[in-house]
């Protein structure tokens, strides 16, 4: 599974900062970081069709916000908060239109998981989708973020700006709270 | 539960269209809005037109400025007449200082006049408590 790529490299980010070449800079940004933010996106919001929506405003935000840019943070944080904030934004948009509530909201993605076409045929997978739907938010970035991403916790707590200790133990929740969820499958 | 992870080994399961990403990059470059600095960057600053006042706006404001010190300086001219203020060319003046009561009134307004310079003065005159009738 595509990680988000470590490629923030000087020379991209020195490129995107200067006028003359962030144009293209931003197009070759783009095509590294649409696969790995399209996927932490999808994990969160499950639709392809608001996933594609959420990622093209990620790109939006981040090109009317690359003079802010100084490159202070790294390339991948950055847009990373931005996916996250757009994930977490639609997401509560999501529960007033349809008047749910944070706890109601796993059940919603839940039928969105199963109403999704853009599935392979694999049941473990699927179930696993389901199980981690079942999370509280954050604690589902967390996982998506540790399992999927493989990220280690130094970098989440840059994105999330949560401490490590909180991060390790909210991911050991959220497998406890799996596990749970598997072992009524069973 | 570490089974179920690894055997999942980090399959999502999701699909996308096929194509969409070497799409959509391309649909999103020709959404980026054009941005003011593009434009700096390439020489073409937008060039707005000035009007007509725009152009006469800093000559009109010198003008006004000279104008304004030639009238300040025109005022201190006449504040600093080189006679100076005097009995001898004010009119206004020298009326007023021939006006008995007038200077009467001013003096003792002034309190130059303690009382016992007040009654010497009305001795010298003649004025005597008998002799005073109130017109008042």
């Amino acid at each position: 599974m595509a990680a988000l790529p470590e490629l923030d490299n000087e020379r991209l980010v020195a490129r995107l900062r200067d006028p003359a070449t962030c144009r293209a800079a931003f197009g070759e940004m783009m095509r590294l970081y649409s696969e790995p933010l399209y996927r932490h996106i999808r994990r969160m919001v499950q639709s392809h069709e608001d996933t594609d929506d959420l990622l093209q405003n990620t790109f939006l935000k981040a090109w009317q916000n690359i003079d802010n840019f100084r490159g202070d943070a790294r390339l991948s944080t950055w847009l990373y908060k931005i996916a996250i904030n757009e994930s977490l934004t639609h997401l509560e948009k999501e529960r007033k239109r349809q008047g749910i509530s944070l706890d109601d909201e796993e059940s919603a993605l839940i039928n969105l998981i199963e109403a999704d076409r853009n599935i392979d045929g694999d049941e473990l997978a699927l179930q696993l989708r389901k199980a981690i739907a079942s999370l509280p938010e954050k604690q589902r970035l967390v996982f998506n973020m540790r399992y999927y991403d493989d990220m280690k916790y130094e970098k989440m707590s840059e994105i999330l700006g949560t401490s490590v200790g909180a991060l390790k133990a909210s991911y050991h929740l959220a497998v406890k709270k799996i596990e749970q969820y598997f072992s009524t499958l069973d | 539960m570490n089974d179920i992870l690894d055997k999942a080994s980090r399959n999502d399961g999701f699909t996308v269209p096929e194509g969409y990403f070497e799409d959509f990059a391309a649909r999103m470059e020709a959404r980026l809005p054009r941005q003011e600095w593009e434009d700096a960057a390439e020489g073409k600053a937008a060039v707005v037109p000035r009007s007509w006042w725009q152009k006469v706006r800093p000559y009109v404001y010198m003008a006004a400025m000279f104008m304004g010190v030639w009238m300040m300086m025109h005022v201190f001219d006449l504040m600093r007449s080189s006679q100076g203020l005097g009995v001898e060319n004010s009119a206004i003046l020298a009326d007023a200082i021939d006006n008995e009561q007038f200077m009467g009134e001013y003096l003792a307004s002034q309190g130059l006049y303690e009382d016992d310079l007040l009654y010497d003065d009305l001795f010298n005159d003649g004025f005597t408590p008998a002799s005073y009738t109130s017109d008042y």
